[in-house]
This record gives structure tokens, sequence and C-alpha cells, in this order.
């Protein structure tokens, strides 16, 4: 019982060091909070027996949730670099101008001309 | 006499109902896209959603682009970097031009549509990047009457008039993505009062689902908070995802019609 509680806990542990690590790092609060039960479950049994393995448990919990915890408080959201992006969004409106000016924009127009003109002949017939 | 009357009615009110009373020309909306999983809030992405005019030689038209790039932590593992862009008319927001050029992680796709409202046709190209070079794919497509693209499409929706609208009506709208027609289904559920980042608003609460695509599936899963004002802003997004749900909170808003 007391193995499988160290090895829940010792997996909990290194999957919220694995987390804290990454941009997901608030959901390493999860495996952290479920490592850290899950030591002190094992601790709990341990009784008399070695206790290292535990403490490894509760060294990485400790080092993931700091790190997340530093990470939630002065990490903030900021974009990065939208250069390329930018010059994308001037580029594709340069050739889009380009596109239209080939295109008979009138045309919308008698679309909803011929809308008109449908719902109306409808109309009409039914009112024949 | 009566006819003309009729036709003279019906001219009025289509026109009414085609006019753009929500979206103005200089419009900018800032949302940060975020992962929520058991209440864990992780802000992955910025989107911005921008209106300007552009004038050709012989008309002015409403360019609508939708922007989505990732904060500069998720750059490194995923970078995402999303144009959209949809050159529509000013009154009727008819789209005429459509594009789509996204680039995320190292998987890059441009698409382009032509719109010919008269003989209901579309002229797509698609280009992919391949390790082996660039791939064009040339394509007409013909579509129904009301069938617009995806960017125009959700400017469409906030011009509706949902004022009007009961709890439980639904209305459907076709789009063309990926050379294929859609069909957004979006049901008004009710009217419901939400604090955001530009401050408390009224808003209507709109359920959106694809009808045959397997993404935005399910009943009330997918809401969007619109503004009980007269510009409608999208506020706040919640879409159901494999675990957990994604969502779109509005950062800020500028340059509004009303």
């Amino acid at each position: 019982m007391k193995r499988l509680f160290i090895i829940l806990g010792f997996i909990s542990a290194v999957l919220a060091v694995i987390l804290s690590v990454t941009p997901f790092s608030k959901i390493a609060y999860i495996p952290g909070i479920a490592a850290f039960v899950f030591g002190l479950i094992a601790f709990y049994l341990a009784k008399q027996s070695s206790k290292k393995p535990i403490q490894l448990i509760f060294l990485l919990t400790i080092i993931s949730l700091s790190l997340t915890t530093y990470k939630a408080i002065f990490n903030k959201a900021e974009l990065g670099n939208t250069q390329t992006l930018e010059l994308k969004e001037k580029e594709s409106e340069e050739k889009a101008i380009e596109e239209l000016e080939g295109l008979d924009l009138d045309e919308f127009e008698g679309v909803e001309d011929i809308q008109f003109d449908d719902q109306t002949q409808k109309e009409l017939e039914t009112q024949n | 006499m009566k006819r003309t009357f009729l036709a003279l009615t019906l001219f009025v009110s289509s026109f009414i109902v085609g006019q753009n009373t929500s979206i103005g020309t200089n419009e900018k909306l800032t949302f940060s896209a975020s992962y929520n999983m058991s209440g864990l809030l992780t802000e992955i992405a910025q989107v911005t959603m921008e209106t300007s005019e552009v004038k050709t030689s012989s008309s002015t038209l409403l360019r609508l682009k939708c922007s989505a790039a990732t904060y500069s932590s998720f750059d490194s593992y995923f970078k995402i970097r999303d144009l959209y862009e949809s050159y529509v008319s000013p009154t009727s927001l008819t789209p005429f031009l459509y594009k789509r050029d996204i680039n995320e992680g190292t998987y890059n796709k441009f698409e382009q549509y032509k719109f010919n409202h008269k003989s209901r046709n579309v002229e797509s190209i698609m280009r992919k990047k391949k390790k082996s070079g660039d791939l064009e794919y040339k394509n007409n497509v013909k579509i129904g009457y009301n069938t617009r693209d995806l960017v125009s499409t959700i400017y469409h929706i906030r011009n509706l008039d949902i004022h009007k609208a009961k709890p439980g009506d639904s209305q459907n709208f076709t789009f063309l993505f990926d050379n294929e027609e859609l069909i957004l289904n979006v049901k008004y559920i009710s009217k419901e009062t939400i604090s955001t980042n530009i401050g408390k608003k009224e808003c209507y609460k709109l359920a959106i689902s694809l009808k045959n695509d397997n993404s935005l599936k399910g009943n009330n899963d997918n809401i969007l908070w619109l503004t009980a004002d007269a510009n409608k802003i999208p506020v706040y997004a919640k879409f159901k995802i494999a675990v957990g749900t994604g969502e779109l909170k509005i950062k800020s808003a500028t340059g509004l019609k009303n």
C-alpha cells in the first residue's frame, strides 16, 4: 500500500515539475497537490521504514509549486514579435486592393436588387 | 397602384434589413484567448478584430480583419500568427474577397475566395507549404444565395436585430470554409448581465453550433455573449473542448459606431 502511494506521488510530482516549466504552468497545481496528498499518505503509512522516497516527492512538489506560483505572480501575458504579421497584413491589403480592382463591385447592388425582385415576384404571384 | 405600393414597401424594408447599424469603420476589439481547466486559466493568445475602410478606384469597401498571435511564452512551443480578412460592402456586409493566411507551428496555409454573387460562384485559391515546395490548388465552388465567408458571418451576426428575437429563436447561416459550405446555427438563449474588462454589460446570450461539421458540436456548449446595445460587441465566448473549456474575453474596444 505504501509503495503504491509512493509510486503515485512520484508520478504526480514529476508531472507537476514538467508542467511547471511549460506555459501551462497553472495546471501544475493539480498534480502538485495530488503529489502532496499521496506523499502525506505514504508518510503516514511508512511509520519506521525509510522515508527518503517520500522526501523526494515533497522536494519535487515544493519545487513545482514554487515555480508555478512565481510564474503566476510575475509572468504577464505579453505579445511576442508580431512584426512579420503586421508586414503580412499590409502586403495582404495592397494585394487585395489589386484583386478588388479586377472585380465588378457594382454587382453586389445587383444582388440585392435580384433578391428584392425575386421576393417581389413571389409576393406578386401569390397576390394574383 | 397596389403592385407599385407593394414593390415600394418591399424595397424599402429590404433596404432597412440590409443596413449596417453596428459595425464602425475604425473599430478595434482586442481579446485574450485562454484555456480553462478546473478554474485554472492559462492565457494563450491575443485575438484582434479590426475594421477599416479600403478604397479602390471605383468604390469604398470595409475591411474586416481578424488576427491571432500567441503570447511570447507560447511562441517557442507553438507559435501562431493567423490572419483572416474579408472585404465587404460597408452597407450590406456582403463579402467580395476573403483571405485566410494561417501560420501555426510548422503548418502554413493560404486561402483566397473571390465571390461572384451574380453567378453564385467562388473562385478559390489554396496554397499549402510543403517540404517539397508550395502546392497551389485552384477551384470554382458553387455557393448558395446567402453564403458568406467566416469573418463576414461573424460580423453579420452582430448586425442582426437580436432585440426582436425571443428566447429559443434560432437562425442558420451558411459560410464557406475549406471550400465547403458549413451551416452555423445561432440560437438566442436569454439576456444576461456579465462583468467584463470594459465594464458590467447586459448581453445577449447566444448558443452556437455547426450543423454539418464535427467541431463546435453540442447543445448550448459553445456560447457567445454580445452586448445588448447598438454595437453588439462580442465580449465573451466559451467553447467546449476535449478537456476543459476555451474562452475568449474582451480586453479593449475602441472606435465603436454607436
